[in-house]
């Protein structure tokens, strides 16, 4: 009886202290992740963003045997409509969680809240969330890179000259935040004026016959600026067919492989570069912890890179 | 005098009827992607899966409705996406800048929509150009002016009242799937059950002969135009209600996507034949390949070879079942 007794008083301890380790954060277990990856559109920075997710998820299937799946989705073009639709069909599939690059935080706002209604963990990389909205998101500081590109714009020229500035897509909050940031740091020096901005949509054809058209109006101009990665790009090629390469001090966004060459061979001085393969491999960790039920940091920052021709090759 | 036994032997089955049926080839294409994609994927016949389709499709369905009318007379309206885009614009902005009651916005973004459309009627009748070209550059005209009213920046704080057209369920349908299916029923009457639409189909089939004939070409060709440009106001008013905010971008995709969803359906860009129906079909078609390959995480780059090729598959079995009926027929 006594033996029953204590056993019963065992079990009785026990039972809660099992309940507290299963319910323990981040010790909820799965034999397979399946995370989904929407970025703005299909372009080789994204590509970046997802060679960083799968590395993620070797890692991951590494350290804990679970099959981790990375279904890699995006929209063929810059349209808000059409990522809202493939996120909405995504949720139809239940997946382990959604990392996603916002082209509109307002226009997003409804897919996102469809998620969220469902229990699927979100993560935002590249952007900021819809205001109000608590969801975790990575990414560097847009405006310090933006700010370290056209800092070191006004240094070459020695702070007097016309520049101009390429937008990306306006509406994309990245995009926006890092254009006002190098109107910020242009208006701090008296000697620089903005002659010009050019929307190019994240397309390097677009950034190409914007900058054409921007230097051909503008035939004083000395310097340029970008807010997205394909702009550099076009812009660059735009500076070759004009011969201006000795006129013009192009100051780049990101690390394109494109943009990286520029360096090289001196049509672009330089580049403030956000990480996206980190921004793509920390999605699918916070992912993870989330479905787990660890707890995440509101805010993850994936730092930025000033490469110059003597580091773009280290 | 036939015998019973023979008048039964002579009448057609059912099945007989539904192949000889225009719209079949587009049905049966329709329904084994249908069918197929409810194999393979799980997710493919969840409610919520049928819900996203049916709202996807409702904004391409207005469009397509719009277009393949058009395309019944002969004609091809390039710039319906982009009055879709500039009428959702300018309600955001009236109901935003301008303080008015979205009521009134929508109202006013309707009329809009059917000037555009008329402009666009008026340019064709009256100086005989031909729509494809006009609209190439109308439809730079009114992509243009989208912006320069926005300078490509969404329009923000769009009232809740309207978003329900967009976002809302009526006994689990989507309210713009709902508001499809009327307009396709008005469609449908006025093209089979009224003078007006065998005006359209003689009009599409010789507009000389019509001419003829006593029928006001020009008058209808600017009525359905109008029409038109009214249908993409609609699609587009449904897509701010839907987003929540009335972005620069809508209607970009509206271009080819009807066109080819009427071509899908059966509608001849010659003009002439198909319906506002067979049209839906093929779209239809479109927005369960564009769900399919994100359930089945098709991936970005193949995205275009496999749509295109299931686009493909689907005309190829329409063809072939028409040469099957004339064969038949014959």
């Amino acid at each position: 009886m006594r033996k029953l007794a204590t056993m019963l008083a065992g079990v009785a301890i026990a039972m809660p202290l099992a309940a507290a380790a299963q319910d323990a954060a981040g010790t909820a277990k799965k034999d397979s992740y399946r995370f989904l990856i929407v970025p703005k559109v299909v372009h080789p920075w994204f590509d970046k963003v997802n060679d960083g997710a799968q590395m993620a998820a070797e890692a991951l299937q590494a350290q804990t045997g679970a099959d981790i799946e990375i279904v890699y989705s995006a929209p063929q073009t810059a349209d808000v409509v059409q990522q809202v639709q493939i996120v909405e069909s995504a949720i139809s599939t239940r997946p382990d969680g959604i990392a996603i690059d916002l082209l509109d935080p307002s226009g997003n706002r409804g897919s996102l809240e469809a998620a969220q209604g469902q229990d699927i963990p979100l993560v935002i990389f590249d952007s900021v969330p819809p205001e109000g909205m608590d969801i975790p998101y990575i990414g560097s500081d847009f405006c310090e890179q933006a700010k370290i590109a056209s800092r070191r714009l006004v240094e070459v020229l020695g702070g007097e000259g016309e520049v101009a500035i390429m937008m990306g897509v306006p509406t994309a909050p990245n995009h926006s935040i890092r254009a006002e940031c190098h109107r910020e740091v242009f208006a701090e020096h008296e000697g620089i004026t903005v002659v010009a901005e050019g929307i190019d949509n994240d397309s390097i054809e677009i950034a190409q016959q914007q900058a054409a058209a921007i230097m051909q109006a503008n035939p004083d101009l000395k310097g340029w600026v970008a807010s997205d990665a394909a702009g550099p790009i076009g812009i660059g090629q735009a500076i070759v067919e004009a011969g201006k390469e000795d006129q013009v001090t192009l100051v780049g966004l990101d690390n394109l492989p494109e943009m990286l060459d520029m360096i090289r061979s001196g049509v672009a001085d330089s580049s403030s570069a956000s990480q996206p393969e980190l921004q793509g491999y920390w999605s699918v960790m916070l992912l993870w912890a989330q479905a787990t039920g660890a707890p995440v940091p509101d805010y993850l920052d994936t730092g930025n890179a000033f490469l110059t021709k003597d580091n773009v090759d280290g | 005098m036939p015998t019973d036994t023979t008048a039964q032997a002579r009448a057609p089955s059912a099945l007989s009827i539904l192949i000889r049926n225009p719209l079949a080839g587009v049905f049966v294409a329709l329904t084994v992607i249908f069918a197929i994609s409810a194999l393979i994927s799980p997710y493919f016949l969840t409610g919520y899966n049928m819900s996203v389709i049916a709202r996807g499709l409702a904004f391409v369905g207005l469009v397509t409705i719009a277009q393949s009318s058009l395309m019944i007379l002969g004609e091809l309206d390039l710039s319906l996406g982009t009055i879709g885009g500039l009428c959702g614009v300018v309600s955001g902005m009236l109901m935003v800048q301008a303080g008015l009651p979205w009521g009134v916005a929508l109202v006013l973004a309707l009329m809009l929509g059917m000037a555009l459309g008329f402009v666009n009627g008026f340019l064709v009748t009256s100086l005989g150009l031909h729509s494809l070209v006009l609209t190439i550059g109308t439809a730079g005209i009114y992509g243009g002016a989208i912006l320069v009213l926005t300078k490509g920046v969404a329009i923000t704080g769009i009232p809740q009242g309207i978003q329900f057209l967009g976002r809302g369920d009526v006994l689990g349908l989507p309210v713009p799937f709902l508001i499809m299916l009327v307009v396709l029923a008005i469609a449908l009457f006025l093209t089979l059950k009224t003078p007006m639409g065998r005006y359209m189909y003689a009009i599409g089939n010789n507009a000389a002969a019509a001419r003829m004939l006593g029928i006001r070409v020009d008058r209808i060709r600017l009525l359905v135009f109008t029409f038109a440009g009214m249908l993409s106001a609609l699609a587009g008013l449904l897509m701010v209600a839907r987003l929540g905010t009335a972005q620069p971008s809508i209607g970009q995709t509206w271009v080819l996507a009807p066109i080819a969803a009427a071509v899908i359906g059966g509608v001849a860009t010659t003009g002439g034949i198909g319906s506002p129906l067979g049209a839906i079909f093929g779209a239809g078609i479109i927005a369960i390949i564009e769900n399919i390959i994100v359930l089945f995480g098709v991936s970005p780059y193949w995205q275009g070879v496999v749509s295109g090729a299931i686009v493909v598959l689907a005309i190829s079995f329409d063809a072939l079942s028409r040469r099957y009926l004339r064969r038949d027929g014959a």
